[in-house]
């Protein structure tokens, strides 16, 4: 009974994980370098929220819409104003990775500097209500932002599969330059894929913020777990990244069984090196090898 | 005067820091986000030495030297087995992991509340306590790992390594075990790392898992990339820059949280800077000191 309330609480977590992870994911598998900025995001999206909705007193819709807004809009000032200048500068990917730490970095603590390091409430919904999933207990508000990760993510998904915008983005991430060939403008696909995947970061911050609370560290956190999630699910593939974040969440939970919470980190990096040496490529195959 | 000792004495602890880094990162070409994980094993390795085991501080330190040498062999086997990114993500995950190993290990490690009350070294009869009696000592290691570094650099062993950076597959084909060298670079840095986390270990006498987090490494790691990778001179310049510009803060009277703040901003905008503007750093590496003789045809 216990183990399943566990894992019911896992996959709640691994809700919020996956929407972080594919839109990490998605910016790996487009433009081949770790996006650690992304985590920064995350925490701006829920910041961004908090103050339009405390601060400045907008209705609540508008403020996470703006929010949300706000922050993929974000994204693609990155991805123009520094990503696109080193890849033109043909830069490494490590070059990149490098410059996204520096920026996840500032960002992280103009944040702390600016709103202190307390932790702070969205209580924008007073949902209260309590169900019963086959026994275990799920707050109404969990339910239902998790319902909200785990669509957003399947959308993701057939979009990337099943559409021409999909394709394309399929196409850049193989290899850009054969896409312009195509007839594929890489750089307007890149940018879209930096506004979505922005997007959903600042939705999952927007997401915890309202189902718990804020602090600038929580983009550490969504970070370390997306780079988890994508790498043991498979960086090619976005159901993948969703199994490897349900998987993450699940272990994480269950362990909290017999070790106590704080050993979350120390589960998940496990996990992720256990992976790394004995199925380094993930537990998805790339779709393109069936393609 | 202790203040500008002590000032001293981390610029001192940085350098080293910053130069066993390099070994991996400039030298190697392999871009490490653990250091600040072998310099916590190092300086958690002395204090449990000095407290439980009653060996004197010197000892101690190389006995973590050692502890850490084979700690980082074994990292650097397993991780240099992964193309670029993700030798990256593996040190990451290694930098994360020890980490909550520090916060968590209560038993050992007293967890968030670190350890206290770490022994100092007793030199010709009298136990070091001030910043000043520190200065020298400290400065007096950083000065031979500054030599080590240099004879590394112009060894045959740092021309082996920066082969093996250039060209993996053509250092294979002359017959260079490349993995040997790898592991053994890791080695060598995870004992310099751990010299530096043994001295501040012995000189603030206080150690908690916050001295030793992803964003320490991430400091060290700017430090290296600032300076200049694979450049000694260049690694103690970035160590020297980095450590006075947090005082220069202090000096106009910003502190605490803010300025523990404004120091990452200024690390992440240099960073960010530098990849852009100058890849090499400040201090370019010194490459082809020798011409090429040519003997016409």
């Amino acid at each position: 009974m216990l183990l399943w309330q566990l894992s019911v609480n896992g996959l709640l977590a691994a809700s919020v994980y996956a929407l972080v992870a594919v839109g990490f994911g998605l910016i790996y598998r487009t433009t081949r370098f770790f996006n650690f900025a992304h985590g920064a995001v995350f925490t701006l999206g829920a910041y961004l929220a908090h103050l339009l909705y405390r601060v400045a007193g907008l209705p609540v819709g508008l403020s996470i819409t703006a929010s949300i807004v706000g922050c993929a809009l974000l994204g693609v000032l990155m991805e123009v104003g520094v990503y696109r200048p080193l890849r033109r500068a043909k830069a490494s990917e490590l070059a990149l990775l490098l410059a996204s730490v520096g920026m996840f970095t500032v960002f992280q603590n103009v944040i702390s500097a600016v709103f202190g390091d307390s932790t702070m409430a969205l209580r924008v919904v007073a949902f209260t209500g309590v169900v019963e999933l086959l026994g275990a207990r799920v707050t109404v508000l969990q339910l239902i932002t998790a319902l909200v990760a785990f669509i957003l993510c399947l959308i993701v998904t057939i979009v990337l599969w099943r559409t021409r915008i999909g394709n394309a983005v399929l196409a850049v991430g193989a290899d850009p330059y054969l896409a312009e060939c195509c007839g594929i403008d890489s750089n307007a696909v890149t940018l879209q894929v930096f506004f979505f995947g922005s997007a959903l970061a600042a939705i999952a911050g927007i997401l915890v913020a309202i189902d718990t609370d804020i602090t600038p560290l929580m983009g550490y956190a969504a970070m370390l777990n997306a780079v988890v999630a994508v790498i043991i699910g498979g960086t090619r593939n976005p159901l993948g990244w969703l199994i490897g974040a349900i998987i993450l969440g699940v272990a994480q939970h269950v362990g909290v069984w017999k070790v106590g919470s704080h050993w979350q980190d120390t589960i998940a990096f496990s996990l992720l090196l256990i992976f790394m040496l004995v199925r380094p490529n993930g537990i998805m195959a790339s779709p393109e090898m069936r393609e | 005067m202790s203040y500008a000792f002590h000032v001293v004495n981390l610029v001192g602890i940085y350098a080293i820091l910053a130069l066993s880094l390099n070994i991996v990162s400039g030298f190697a070409g392999l871009l490490s986000l653990s250091q600040a994980a072998f310099y916590g094993i190092g300086a958690y390795s002395v204090a449990l030495a000095t407290l439980h085991a009653g060996l004197p501080v010197s000892l101690a330190i190389l006995a973590a030297m050692l502890a850490t040498a084979a700690v980082a062999a074994l990292v650097g086997a397993a991780s240099t087995r992964f193309r670029r990114d993700y030798f990256v993500i593996a040190t990451f995950a290694f930098q994360v992991l020890t980490f909550s190993l520090f916060n968590n290990l209560v038993a050992i490690t007293g967890g968030p509340n670190g350890i206290s009350g770490i022994v100092q070294p007793r030199i010709l009869g009298h136990t070091l306590t001030s910043s000043r009696a520190f200065s020298g000592p400290i400065l007096a290691l950083a000065f031979s790992t500054f030599l080590v570094s240099t004879w590394i650099e112009n060894s045959q062993f740092g021309r082996i390594l920066r082969a093996v950076r250039e060209d993996e597959p053509f250092a294979r084909s002359l017959g260079i075990s490349v993995s040997l060298f790898k592991v053994s670079a890791f080695a060598i840095s995870g004992a310099l790392a751990a010299l530096a986390g043994g001295l501040y270990a012995t000189y603030i006498t206080y150690i908690d898992p916050t001295s030793f987090t992803f964003a320490e490494s991430l400091s060290v790691l700017t430090m290296v990339i600032v300076g200049g990778l694979g450049n000694s001179c260049g690694a103690v310049i970035g160590a020297l820059l980095f450590t006075l510009a947090p005082e220069l803060l202090r000096a106009i009277g910003i502190a605490g949280g803010t300025a523990a703040n404004i120091r990452q901003v200024v690390f992440g905008m240099c960073l960010v800077v530098v990849v852009f503007l100058r890849p090499a750093g400040l201090f370019r590496e010194k490459l082809a000191r020798r011409k090429v003789q040519s003997n016409g045809i």
